[in-house]
């Protein structure tokens, strides 16, 4: 997966431990698009995942059609 | 290719004929995959119903006679098309032209019998309890335990009544307060109305509940799971329930109950042949195996193709009383698998069945090799 | 938050109160390096679930090699978690990181609003008996089957039998399993992705064994997403590769061998067994599990399957204010919709929460840079194990070693994930203790990893060019797996090039561009529309520029959709909104007579009833919409009893006699498209016609309807719809391209004019002859007459198939390669309304990453034109796709010049250059011929 680079990190809350703008629930590709979107675009982001890992179904895959890119 | 134009005028007597269900099809095929019939010759229900879609039926073909309503297609079709609704539609288009080919003609025969005799065997009616002479079995009064509704076929035909017998010895010594309706007895109907006469099943359909409210019937056994199934399923049509029962079940209560005793052992290994009327039709596949488990020395085993998956006999919708060439039996194809898992007996439980299975037992010269039971005929050894 | 789930939502829009259960991991997840040595050791074997239990794993272990963070659990077959036996990890963790006495934690979060992104769960084949999942062993799910292809999956990307370990050489895929049925356990939905997956399938099983045989088991294949049909093309040519239209019954298991037999049924002969080595069951998508109370928790409503209801003129809107939904969840669709509507459900949150945008959020601050251009290079070395990625095949303390060897190095050491954000603050720190002032860190794709790395050095107060990266793992020790000696060779020799490379290395500025913070919207239908307000609502200004006199674009001539969404309704209600807004600026009757510029500050000129006009906007969004195909086919434009079905819908609102009233109507799909001219499917028209379809069988219940399709692509819900049309008595006939219907004048029996539609039966094996009062045509979706001029103009590219191209048709399907222009709606492709809504809002959503920052920094590593050289032939102009080089006038001579906010580093042109005059900072000819000549060495 394609990691951006997001200027802000939204792992480390700042000051207010408990407080953020966003809850994302699910860590596949469409929750961190999310997320990435939302701390890029200057909101801190909750992105909670229920397995070990964030990356979902889209993980679990060899490559995409129909450019047969990799997935991860 | 032939050019044709769809034939309105037979698409609305199809649908008037209860046969509309065809719209749904989207011809994945799902259904001749699953069809007994291509494990013997080409038959294509996908292009039956294709052809009722476009009302261009070929009404008296063989074809539209072929499906022994086994519901193997039913329980698979994704779209939710009703298979034996169809052919059943279009067995009463044929019948109201009154156009047969000649391997259904027997079949007009059986229902000539059922008209004047209440039966498709030809028996006299008043001879219906000829099997139960010198037996303790009482004509049913009310207040007793349990109508056992013994069915044609069992009543007349040599091999089955047998079965009858059997079953009323197993019911004797397990104590049980029954007794049979006699010349009261009518078909039940269930097989001929496949065959598209809704009418004479509608006339057997009433009788038979007139006889039942009249004798104050609450409870029915019965042996075959075709009287089983319509009892259960077709006569609520007419705003009655009945208790039903079928032998199986019936076995499978008394001897957890402790009102059935197994003695004996037996010795042998036996393959259950589900019929589809108990399985696939009335999800019963567990009962008939739980009698045979309990019987001590009994190996059972399963044949290919067995529950949900059984392979039809070739007797149901009607087809036992036409014509099927012998190279066509699908019943041959199961004795042959029963022979495959080494099995030495094969049992199960419908009349129809029975029928087709002995018969092919003649065919493939099978009579040293494998036995063909009833359930019933199997405990009556054990108790 | 990894390992937490959601235990309760309470509160409302902008004040959510949430409580989590973080599930205890008994790894304390700020010690854990990812070492993996606690695996080694760990004793318990367990089914590795992320391997869809075809392999095994440790009960402590790293949920897949690649995983965020990469940290590891352990999960409940741990002999301690069980009988307080073991505790092997906790002895040989050197981090400490092992604690067996955590227990789930409560957390409590403060948050404004809330996005769903729950996604799916693959169908599971042991529901239905049939297909004998669990009970053959060659029987796999498509999800087994992506492990067993993939290089980090159970046999290490080996394609193996479950009975035998063999290869499978002869292969089937069923589709359609759990999907398209309304069976018990089964799904009445198409799922939309798997009649493309499967095709992928079979690509890459060629690409393990170019001679495997592969079959698709099908009831129409559903290529209907852009570039579909040509993969479908690629796909159906292969050699050894069948597709046959049957649905199939899975018969039997050969006892010796194990394969599976398979029956299926065709037209010309009939029902058939045959065996496979391998049957893929092509799964399909069913809702998250426990969605019933996933549904409770945060509160919203599900629609009849089990997925989250959403509203189709927004859905990303659940029905609990506050609550967006993006991705799978809203129904079954592939990637590029689950990022779009991700986007779009973030700009969502952006509109209800824009009033504290940035106050939670703080930028990073970096040391002040070092001037090292005056010293000798100082180069460190890390070696990365990558935990055995590496380490197992390669000597890394020999290539440490080693690297200690070469000129200007001055340092090294191992690393065992030189990822891991320790490893990282080592690399920053050794850098100043030791005064390093070039680093090369020995690891993985500088693709994946060398922003991160980057920023390390610059942590480190070094200017971040003064970085290489050399790519150990997946050159070398993915592909060597089996020569470690050999591996450990070349990895020397990688490094080696990357410090000869590094010494010549050189600091490069970044820039800061301001970024204007307006956007500018080509194209004033839905998706324009609904775009611009989503950006207005987030505080910045758009200009919206329609072509025609009247907002609106296509969609005015829409009426009603499947779903049953009012159009026109919704239309007036966005024009209203659009006009209403004193953000928007509407230029109707408009064109762009020109736009120059770059990312964060465009100039475009607009022609427009307003007169010229010159907008400068820091963002612009291509949403122009597309065309329909004028068929000349069937006799289109010279019977009026042919129409296309834009017409069709529009007879039908205006209830019109001799289309309400019609005996007979005939559809006929694919017309001008799936051709040879037009090579791709346009995606709505099977919807639309059965949309049409019901809306006529509702009028006048006895019309006969005939569909004539080449494959109905009902995808997703619309599978719904096209069962109720089935079931409302509408007729399908399926027809070849090949032999295509026939469409001639004629009569009826009772002598009512008639067209006379021929087609072939494939089922029936006949002709069928009907007779029609009307036919609708599904007419092509074309790409609108603008496409061309409008990717001119702003200088981005469009897909074979002439729509506009995406930056990535899967993870960026709506941004441009070129930045800060960005596409949504039936521009990029084929879409119905509420997908094209979902883009729309999705594009608004990666507008605001852009113009909610005040800079954007464009890349150092960009080209430059040594005057003196250039002779201003002008082959570096065509050879570049951005179009960031242009000539400039110097005394008479042209000479070209790059513009580096526009240049994306990509040397195209320095290839191109006869004279050698323009060169790529950091791959300078000087750099790339030392790391040539270090290899050599």
């Amino acid at each position: 997966m394609e990691n951006e680079r997001v200027e802000g990190s939204f792992f480390n809350s700042p000051a207010d431990r408990n407080f953020g703008d966003v809850m994302v629930v699910g860590g596949g590709v469409s929750g961190i698009q999310a997320s990435l979107d939302l701390a890029t675009a200057g909101f801190k982001v909750y992105l909670v995942e229920k397995a070990p890992s964030i990356g979902g179904h889209m993980a679990q895959l060899d490559k995409t059609f129909p450019t047969n890119d990799c997935s991860m | 290719m032939e050019t044709v134009a769809p034939f309105k005028e037979v698409i609305d007597e199809i649908k008037a004929a209860g046969g509309e269900i065809f719209r749904l099809c989207y011809q994945c095929g799902k259904c001749d995959s699953v069809c007994p019939w291509n494990r013997v010759r080409t038959f294509s229900m996908r292009k039956i119903i294709r052809e009722a879609t476009f009302g261009l039926t070929e009404i008296d073909g063989e074809d539209i006679w072929r499906c022994t309503t086994c519901g193997n297609c039913v329980q698979h079709c994704p779209r939710g098309v009703n298979q034996i609704e169809i052919g059943v539609s279009l067995h009463r288009v044929a019948s109201e032209y009154e156009v047969f080919p000649a391997s259904v003609r027997s079949a007009r025969t059986a229902r000539a019998s059922i008209i004047s005799e209440g039966n498709p065997l030809q028996g006299e009616r008043k001879k219906r309890a000829e099997w139960a002479e010198g037996l303790p079995v009482k004509q049913f009064a009310e207040g007793m335990e349990i109508l056992y509704f013994v069915g044609c076929y069992f009543s007349y035909d040599p091999r089955m009544k047998k079965v009858a017998v059997a079953t009323a010895n197993i019911l004797n010594k397990a104590g049980i307060d029954f007794g049979i309706l006699g010349s009261l007895e009518n078909c039940c109907g269930e097989s001929i109305r496949k065959t598209g006469s809704e009418e004479l099943f509608k006339r057997l359909a009433r009788e038979n509940i007139k006889t039942f409210i009249e004798n104050g019937v609450k409870k029915i056994l019965v042996s075959s799971p075709h009287c089983y199934h319509t009892f259960k399923n077709e006569y609520p049509e007419f705003m009655v329930d009945f208790e039903v029962i079928h032998i199986t079940q019936y076995l499978s209560e008394l001897i957890n109950d402790g009102r059935l005793e197994i003695t004996k052992a037996y010795e042998k290994k036996v393959t259950y042949h589900d019929p589809c009327y108990l399985g696939r039709h009335n999800d019963i596949y567990e009962e008939p195996r739980n009698v045979l488990k309990k019987i001590p020395g009994l190996e059972l085993t399963e044949m290919a193709d067995s529950r949900r998956d059984a392979l039809c006999c070739g007797g149901g919708g009607g087809r036992i009383w036409m014509d099927t060439p012998m190279e066509e039996r699908f019943s041959d194809i199961r004795l042959v698998q029963a022979n495959e898992v080494g099995a030495q007996v094969l049992a199960t439980s419908c009349p129809y069945c029975i029928t087709n299975f002995e018969e092919s037992r003649l065919n493939l010269e099978y009579d040293e090799v494998l036995e063909i039971k009833d359930i019933t005929e199997i405990i009556q050894e054990v108790i | 938050m990894t390992y937490t789930e959601v235990d309760s939502v309470e509160g409302e829009a902008g004040d959510f109160k949430v409580t989590l259960t973080k599930k205890p991991r008994y790894i304390i997840e700020e010690k854990c390096t990812g070492c993996t040595t606690c695996v080694e050791y760990c004793p318990v074997q367990y089914p590795d679930q992320f391997n869809q239990d075809i392999s095994q794993n440790k009960a402590v272990h790293i949920y897949f090699a690649q995983a965020i963070p990469l940290v590891a659990y352990i999960d409940e077959s741990c002999l301690y978690l069980k009988e307080k036996k073991c505790l092997i990890c906790e002895s040989v963790c050197q981090a400490d990181a092992i604690d067996l006495n955590q227990t789930a934690e409560k957390v409590e979060i403060n948050v404004g609003a809330v996005i769903l992104s729950l996604g799916i769960e693959p169908f599971d084949p042991r529901v239905r008996e049939e297909y004998r999942y669990g009970e053959f062993e060659n029987v796999v799910t498509s999800m087994d089957y992506e492990r067993l292809l993939c290089a980090t999956g159970p046999y290490e990307g080996e394609i193996l039998r479950a009975s035998d370990k063999k290869h499978p050489h002869k292969i089937a895929w069923i589709q359609c399993v759990g999907s398209r049925q309304v069976i018990p356990g089964g799904n009445s939905y198409c799922s939309a992705v798997c009649c493309t997956y499967a095709q992928k399938q079979v690509i890459l099983t060629k690409d393990h064994d170019a001679d495997a045989e592969c079959t698709i088991f099908h009831n129409d294949i559903r290529s209907y997403g852009k570039d579909f049909e040509r993969y479908f093309q690629r796909t159906e040519e292969l050699p050894g590769m069948r597709f046959i239209r049957s649905y199939t019954s899975i018969a039997r298991e050969n006892p010796e061998t194990k394969n599976v037999a398979v029956r299926y049924s065709t037209p010309d002969d009939g029902v058939k067994e045959e065996e496979f080595d391998m049957v893929v069951l092509s799964v399909g998508l069913n809702p998250p599990a426990d969605y019933e109370k996933l549904a409770e928790i945060f509160g919203i409503e599900l629609e009849s399957h089990g997925f989250c209801k959403i509203n189709s003129s927004n859905p990303m809107e659940t029905t609990r204010p506050g609550i967006f939904v993006s991705g799978t969840f809203q129904g079954p669709t592939d990637i590029p919709e689950s990022v779009f509507t991700a986007s779009a459900a973030g700009a969502q949150c952006g509109e209800l929460l824009d009033y504290r945008r940035g106050n939670l959020t703080k930028e990073r601050i970096y040391p002040p840079e070092r001037d090292v251009s005056q010293e000798e290079p100082r180069i460190g070395v890390f070696v990365c194990h990558c935990g055995a990625n590496i380490g197992r095949i390669v000597d890394v303390p020999s290539a440490v070693e080693y690297a200690l060897t070469l000129p200007n190095v001055v340092y090294a050491q191992e690393q065992l994930f030189s990822c891991a954000t320790n490893s990282a603050q080592e690399i920053t720190d050794m850098t100043k203790e030791k005064g390093l002032n070039r680093v090369v860190v020995a690891a993985c794709s500088p693709r994946t990893l060398e922003p991160l790395f980057r920023d390390t050095v610059r942590e480190a107060g070094i200017n971040q060019y003064y970085y290489d990266m050399a790519n150990i793992r997946e050159h070398n020790s993915w592909v060597h797996s089996k020569e470690k000696e050999d591996a450990t060779q070349k990895a020397k020799d990688i490094i080696r090039m990357s410090v000869a490379r590094a010494s010549l290395l050189e600091p490069l500025q970044e820039y800061d561009l301001p970024v204007n913070k307006a956007a500018l919207v080509v194209g004033g239908g839905i998706a324009g529309m609904t775009c611009a307000l989503s950006i207005v609502s987030q505080g910045h200004e758009v200009y919206l520029v329609e072509k025609d006199a009247d907002l609106g674009g296509t969609a005015r001539r829409i009426h009603y959709t499947l779903d049953g969404m009012d159009v026109q309704a919704h239309l007036h209600d966005l024009i209203e909104k659009v006009y209403q807004h004193p953000l928007v600026h509407v230029y109707t009757d408009a064109k762009i007579t020109d736009a120059a510029g770059y990312v964060g500050n465009f100039v475009t000129k607009v022609e427009s009833e307003r007169g010229i006009t010159e907008i400068e906007h820091g963002a612009a969004v291509i949403a122009i919409g597309a065309d329909v195909y004028e068929p000349t086919e069937y006799l289109y434009g010279e019977d009026d009893r042919v129409l296309t079905h834009l017409e069709l819908e529009d007879h039908i609102v205006r209830e019109e006699e001799k289309v309400v009233k019609a005996e007979s109507l005939v559809m006929i799909q694919c017309v001008g498209c799936r051709n040879e001219e037009r090579n791709y499917c346009s995606r709505i028209c099977c919807g639309v016609s059965i949309k049409n379809a019901l809306k006529l069988k509702e009028i006048n219940p006895d019309m006969d309807i005939y569909i004539l399709f080449r494959d109905m692509r009902t995808y997703g819900f619309s599978e719904d719809y096209y069962r109720e049309a089935a079931d409302k008595g509408v007729r399908f006939i399926r027809y070849e391209p090949e032999d295509e219907p026939q469409v001639e004048p004629g009569e009826s029996e009772e002598g009512r004019p008639v067209l006379k539609v021929t087609a072939t039966d494939y089922i029936l094996g006949q002709k069928l002859e009907i007779d029609a009062d009307i036919i609708a045509l599904a007419a092509a979706v074309i790409p609108s007459a603008g496409t061309k001029e409008v990717a001119g103009l702003f200088k981005v590219t469009l897909s074979p198939d002439e729509f506009f191209k995406e930056a990535h048709a899967k993870l960026k399907p709506v941004e441009f390669a070129a930045d800060g222009v960005y596409l949504c709606g039936m521009a990029q492709y084929p879409k119905q309304i509420p997908e094209t809504i979902s883009q729309a809002y999705g594009a608004a959503g990666r507008v605001l990453t852009l113009l909610s920052h005040d800079t954007v920094v464009a890349s150092g590593s960009i080209c430059e034109v040594d005057e003196k050289k250039c002779m201003g032939c002008g082959a570096c102009l065509s050879a570049c796709t951005y179009g960031a080089i242009e000539f400039r006038e110097v005394k008479k001579d042209k000479k070209a010049v790059v513009n580096p906010v526009l240049c994306k580093g990509d040397g195209l042109c320095n290839v191109k250059c006869p004279t050698g005059a323009i060169s790529l900072k950091h791959f300078t000819d000087e750099e790339i011929l030392s790391q040539i000549d270090a290899a050599a060495a």
